[in-house]
């Protein structure tokens, strides 16, 4: 059965981004004046390598549960795009990440108190990744960069969890139909299964968000539907574990989000026992 | 317990395969309560994903077998061993990494289960919170009946996301809600086993197939080398792998 290998250390498993920094990600996000597609794209890249930093740190370490990359597209090419003492670097281990972002930031949060209440806490928040914006939206291009990236990952660890590539966009390609593109990729593999890809889709259509759907059906335009169509099927501890984050899904939902941050996609794979508490 | 006790334990761990013996994150202590009135017996498994959680199950099991109590209210008075985790947990003074500090800010979490035993009167009592369970067995019968599983007792409610008990005071008051309680009577013949959630799991997997272990469990281990081949041979047959514990109470007369 696929997507039973475990995630250790020795075993690590691989999240690669492809980021669109195309000129349209300028354009306001979601309906809203003062926010560009590329402000909260960087806001979801930077949460989700936050996030995944959080999950593999313990007591005074970071264990290198995954290893993580970032290519972004804009103009006519995909290249590595993180920054400061990564850039270049195609795929890193997390404690490398984590170690390395290009600031942290003081913000506050708000949060329960566990009396009802909420209180706003002070937090570090590191950033990896800044807005930019040029050009066309070559995503067939990111799709076969990512190719080679994960065939050369998996050939290495071939015993491994499958790798998960998330592309996050606006949606339409400038260099042709990346469904075929997209079926090469999810080809690729390890003994454990096809890489799985997930798509999250910024528009600058107001609407509600939409997670994680089993039929395109309800989605608002053809670029929505045409991510839909890359997106993988959740495996099945994912379907479990999104249930128990409790959110609406079936054994045919897709990894695709349409205006919606998908911090919770990181809490998807299996590294541990997980305090209900903490969802 | 000294060869006079009215029972004997016995007690088994190993840490997850690959991992270092000091990355085990299981606890267990037991406590002989009175000269022959009974005893107390706590195990806790702390969680992968937090940080200091072994400190925190250690905790729970020191705290539970010097304490009195057999219900919920023992969550309501976990403050001192909070306290405690506070301080052991942050001792070192040199700055934590970003992600060490934001991490140890959400605190520790185990699993837990209580059990105190009334030898005179044959009587037990349990509370747990979480996924590490006990087995009442009737070792008269071929294969081990069960008499009593707590607090789970097929192999499809183990998750990997339980409630668990936390070591910040946020939300300690309602941890005692959690709790689920179980008492029973001890027959003659009758031993008892106690295992962490990979174990528990594997083990009501087993007698779901048709295939029971608690005889195996009981009767093939008698040293950690024993314990060490039967952990081996049940991750080659699914059991998840994890840190392991098993404590075996068996009584005489």
């Amino acid at each position: 059965m696929p997507y039973r290998a475990e995630i250790s250390r020795k075993n690590p498993g691989c999240f690669l981004f492809l980021v669109d920094q195309s000129g349209s990600m300028e354009d306001p996000f979601g309906g809203e004046s003062g926010r560009k597609k590329a402000d909260e794209m960087a806001t979801i890249l930077n949460k989700l390598i936050h996030n995944i930093s959080l999950r593999c740190a313990k007591s005074d370490a970071i264990y290198d549960y995954f290893h993580v990359g970032v290519l972004g597209y804009s103009e006519d090419k995909s290249k590595p795009a993180l920054g400061g003492s990564l850039a270049g670097k195609e795929l890193v281990p997390i404690s490398e990440l984590a170690n390395n972002p290009l600031r942290i930031e003081d913000r506050t949060k708000k949060q329960d108190d566990g009396a009802g209440g909420i209180v706003e806490q002070s937090v570090k928040f590191p950033v990896w990744f800044d807005p930019t914006w040029s050009g066309g939206t070559p995503m067939c291009a990111a799709l076969k960069e990512a190719q080679g990236v994960i065939k050369k990952w998996s050939a290495e660890h071939a015993k491994g969890f499958p790798p998960i590539v998330i592309n996050i966009t606006d949606g339409e390609s400038s260099d042709g139909d990346p469904v075929a593109d997209a079926k090469a990729l999810t080809g690729l593999g390890t003994d454990d299964g096809p890489t799985l890809l997930f798509n999250v889709h910024l528009s600058s259509t107001a609407g509600a968000p939409i997670e994680l759907p089993g039929k395109p059906d309800g989605l608002p335009d053809q670029y929505a539907k045409q991510l839909f169509e890359m997106s993988s099927v959740l495996t099945p501890f994912m379907v479990g574990r999104a249930r128990e984050l409790g959110m609406a899904v079936d054994e045919t939902s897709r990894g695709f989000v349409f205006n919606a941050q998908p911090v919770q996609v990181i809490q998807f794979l299996d590294i541990g026992t997980r305090p209900a508490q903490l969802r | 317990m000294s060869s006079g006790s009215p029972f004997a334990i016995a007690a088994f761990w190993c840490q997850k395969a690959g991992n270092a013996v000091e990355e085990y994150e299981d606890a267990w202590s037991v406590r002989r309560v009175g000269e022959t009135a009974g005893c107390r017996v706590a195990i806790a498994d702390g969680a992968t994903e937090t940080s200091y959680s072994k400190i925190w199950a250690t905790l729970l099991v020191e705290s539970y077998i010097r304490d009195s109590v057999t219900g919920p209210e023992f969550f309501d008075r976990l403050e001192a061993a909070r306290r405690l985790w506070r301080q052991r947990a942050f001792r070192n003074t040199r700055p934590l990494p970003w992600y060490a500090a934001e991490k140890a800010k959400q605190g520790a979490f185990a699993t837990f289960l209580g059990f105190e035993l009334n030898v005179a009167g044959k009587v037990w009592r349990a509370v747990a919170i979480g996924d590490s369970c006990m087995f009442q067995l009737d070792a008269a019968k071929q294969e081990m009946r069960v008499v009593q599983a707590f607090p789970l007792s097929r192999s499809t409610e183990f998750g990997t996301s339980p409630y668990l008990v936390g070591s910040n005071p946020e939300g300690a008051a309602t941890v005692g809600a959690h709790a689920e309680v179980c008492q029973g009577s001890l027959r003659r013949d009758d031993l008892i086993l106690f295992a962490t959630d990979a174990l528990s799991a594997w083990l009501l997997r087993r007698e779901e197939d048709r295939a029971p272990a608690w005889k195996e469990a009981c009767e093939s281990i008698a040293e950690q080398s024993d314990f060490e081949v039967f952990v081996q041979r049940a991750r080659d047959d699914g059991m998840r792998n994890d840190d392991v514990t098993l404590l075996r109470v068996t009584f005489r007369g």
